[in-house]
């Protein structure tokens, strides 16, 4: 949608993916990861790890990608829809060590798909497998749960630098077919892009239990 | 030697010199012949007669407007959407907006430049005063730590402090200095905008494209805000396009054009455009703004938000901030709008890594942005967002960096809309109990903490304390300042009684000398030349 819209003539693709998960499942460090190659580092030049950018060049196509990070507590829920619309893909993150983070990301998975139906690539991402030890989420669920929901799923780990660059890669390779298929149903598919901008709302769907408030993180 | 020069200036009347208004103070050539005191009072009343003849006049004029308009489109009935007090208010927005043009027309064009001069200046002089007691008030309410530090503006903007900001809030965005200012700039946009497009080859067909534009948009205004978006978002489609497929620009190229296109349509639109009446957004304005002044008990550790602001730089960063996203109504083009929020993120980024020491994610911002808004309360800030998703450029607000920080404004926004007892970690009645104190500004302030230690909930009531006890220090101090002053002052009127009584008779003798006495050659000088009549 969006991605199309930026330049036809010169190929360049510009993508907005978010990412999404409970808060302390490691969303920053796997960006970070990802754009500087760092991990709890103390030379890390950036402010903020909030919002990042990437170039890529795949396949002798250039890629924009901006990597938008979500507020993960639990009260700011409700404030998805404002991030994630208008975006190509999304990056669900569970910590393999927690079972309430995974159960997180399976109630993004049904609020996506319900917003924005199959235009949006998700990638499910179990962090942390440096702590393999202490796994308490199965390989096998988590894989089988993506593939239900037309999702792919990667173990990555921030700390050891594992599976985070080909992720990214893969998630890319997939926005840029969307993309292609929406070009060519649409014929230019340019005019197009500024009609799903409007409207969107917040809508509380679903009473949120008011248990998991707390958190590890709700110290911070 | 004082007397020799006088003897030899050049001789004027002392009545010439005098006030016209025999007050018996100087006049001077400039004032009319007024001395100072006289010509500001000629000058008031001079101004306030204007002002009163041109109200009478603007009311005439909408009048008969009016009656043109209701018979012309007697049979159309109003949007029923505005209720009828929010039409009432715009009317009279409309009439000030009126009055201050027609004023504009009337005044005499000798004073204008200079006079108008004055006045702009006096104007922003008073908005800045206005936004510094703001600002104090802010930052009292935020901690203490800047309360002695700000001695000097508390004592001359106390009466700010307990007033409601609202008021100034509308004023300063209707004031005439807002209007009058707006040709200047349209005209230097304008100029810029040519002065851009010279360089490029296209230049006079984007130039002449834009004019039309913003000319058929002058035709559109009846549309609602919707359909003139689509008609703005149609037109910067449609521009780019046609620089990337005719023109060959490469996108950065079309980009840094579509940047001074908007900047140009917008400007000129701003007016008409911002805050429109066939919306609401005024309303959402008011509701927003009372919603944040209703929430003014929310402590940075019920958001749980990662900033120290006992760290002098933090405190620093907030402070700015806070500026920042309030500068952001000040701004006409959506692009300098977004600009003012982008900034003010950086500084809550600066802010959090100041006081975590490692990069913020949006774990943390989102929270800090809430609080900054809370704290900040931006004024027409539904109407600002609104304005933003209308009529910015899509590309920007989509992907961008801007864009981001954008969405999180409007995360920040929703948040604060919806907020309840959950979201604060607080039980329901403690919520309650905060919104319903919450109604007075003034009494708060002694009775939360008292409310607040009742509730167990975790606020520190060693620091509150000791800020009490730094505000009586203040108070004392300045009770001490005061006496010292009172002191002072009685000295010196002491002192030039007693200079004054010492040498009275001097002075008086000066004064009853006339200049000849002294002079002993006078005797000899021929007697003064008498005028003769010569017959025929």
């Amino acid at each position: 949608m969006a991605a199309a819209g930026a330049t036809t003539a010169h190929r360049t693709y510009s993508f907005k993916v978010v990412l999404l998960g409970e808060g302390c499942v490691g969303k920053t460090s796997l960006v970070l990861r990802y754009c500087e190659n760092k991990f709890n580092d103390k030379h890390i030049t950036t402010l903020q790890a909030s919002f990042l950018t990437k170039k890529l060049n795949i396949t002798g196509k250039r890629v924009n990608l901006a990597i938008w990070d979500t507020a993960g507590q639990e009260r700011f829920h409700a404030l998805g829809p404002i991030y994630y619309r208008d975006s190509n893909g999304a990056i669900l993150v569970y910590d393999i060590t927690d079972e309430d983070s995974f159960q997180k990301v399976k109630n993004w998975v049904k609020e996506l798909r319900k917003m924005l139906g199959n235009e949006i690539c998700l990638c499910i991402v179990g962090n942390k497998i440096d702590l393999e030890k202490e796994r308490h989420v199965s390989v096998e669920e988590a894989e089988a749960y993506a593939e239900s929901v037309g999702a792919k799923h990667y173990h990555t780990s921030a700390k050891l630098n594992k599976g985070i660059e080909e992720m990214f890669l893969d998630l890319c390779k997939r926005m840029m077919e969307t993309a292609q298929v929406e070009e060519r149903s649409k014929g230019n598919g340019t005019s197009h892009a500024s009609t799903g901008r409007r409207g969107v709302q917040i809508i509380d769907d679903e009473p949120q239990a008011a248990t998991a408030a707390g958190g590890c993180c709700s110290s911070g | 030697m004082s007397q020799r020069s006088e003897r030899r200036g050049i001789h004027v009347d002392q009545s010439e010199l005098l006030c016209k208004k025999g007050c018996g103070y100087y006049g001077n050539a400039a004032w009319q012949g007024l001395c100072s005191k006289c010509w500001r009072e000629e000058y008031q009343r001079a101004r306030q007669k204007q002002i009163q003849e041109d109200w009478e006049l603007a009311e005439k004029l909408q009048r008969e407007e009016d009656a043109a308009y209701a018979s012309s489109h007697g049979s159309q009935p109003q949007p029923s959407l505005t209720p009828f007090s929010k039409f009432e208010e715009k009317k009279t927005n409309e009439k000030t907006r009126k009055v201050t043009t027609v004023k504009k027309f009337f005044s005499p064009s000798s004073r204008s430049t200079t006079k108008k001069e004055k006045e702009r200046n006096e104007e922003r002089e008073r908005e800045r005063e206005r936004e510094r007691g703001e600002k104090v008030q802010g930052r009292r309410e935020s901690h203490g730590e800047m309360l002695l530090r700000d001695l000097k503006g508390i004592f001359t903007h106390s009466w700010e402090i307990g007033s409601p900001t609202e008021e100034s809030h509308e004023a300063k965005s209707h004031s005439p200095s807002f209007v009058r200012q707006s040709s200047v700039e349209t005209d230097q946009v304008a100029r810029e905008f040519v002065d851009f497009l010279k360089s490029l080859k296209p230049g006079r067909e984007i130039h002449k494209q834009s004019r039309a534009f913003v000319e058929s948009m002058g035709n559109k205004k009846d549309l609602g805000a919707d359909e003139l978006s689509e008609c703005v978002q149609d037109f910067y489609q449609h521009m780019s396009d046609r620089l990337l497929t005719h023109f060959k620009g490469s996108s950065e190229k079309v980009e840094r054009v579509m940047d001074q296109v908007e900047k140009y349509i917008m400007t000129r639109l701003y007016k008409s455009v911002f805050c429109p009446e066939t919306t609401d957004d005024e309303k959402k304005d008011l509701t927003t703004q009372h919603r944040i002044r209703a929430l003014h008990w929310v402590t940075i550790q019920m958001l749980c938000v990662p900033v120290d602001e006992e760290i002098p730089e933090a405190a620093d960063s907030v402070v700015k901030a806070i500026t920042d996203v309030i500068e952001m109504d000040s701004k006409r083009v959506p692009r300098d709008k977004l600009a003012c929020i982008t900034s003010c993120s950086k500084h809550i980024f600066n802010a959090i890594k100041v006081t975590k020491k490692e990069p913020a994610s949006a774990d943390d911002f989102l929270p800090t942005l809430i609080y900054i808004v809370l704290k900040a309360n931006p004024p027409r800030l539904q109407s600002n967002i609104q304005y933003i998703t209308r009529f910015c450029n899509p590309s920007r607000l989509m992907s961008g960096e801007d864009g981001y920080y954008f969405t999180n404004l409007c995360c920040a926004v929703a948040f604060i809309e919806k907020l309840d007892a959950h979201s604060l970690n607080l039980s329901v009645e403690d919520f309650e109990r905060h919104m319903c104190g919450g109604g007075d500004g003034g009494g708060s302030g002694d009775v939360s903490p008292r409310r607040r230690s009742e509730s167990s909930s975790p606020w520190p009531l060693e620091l509150l304390s000791a800020l009490q006890e730094r505000q009586q220090q203040v108070l004392e101090e300045a009770r001490d300042l005061q006496d010292e002053l009172q002191l002072w002052q009685e000295g010196v009127a002491r002192e030039v009684q007693n200079i004054l009584d010492k040498y009275p008779l001097e002075i008086k003798r000066h004064a009853a000398h006339t200049i000849d006495s002294e002079n002993e050659e006078n005797d000899r000088l021929p007697p003064p030349l008498q005028p003769q009549v010569f017959a025929g």
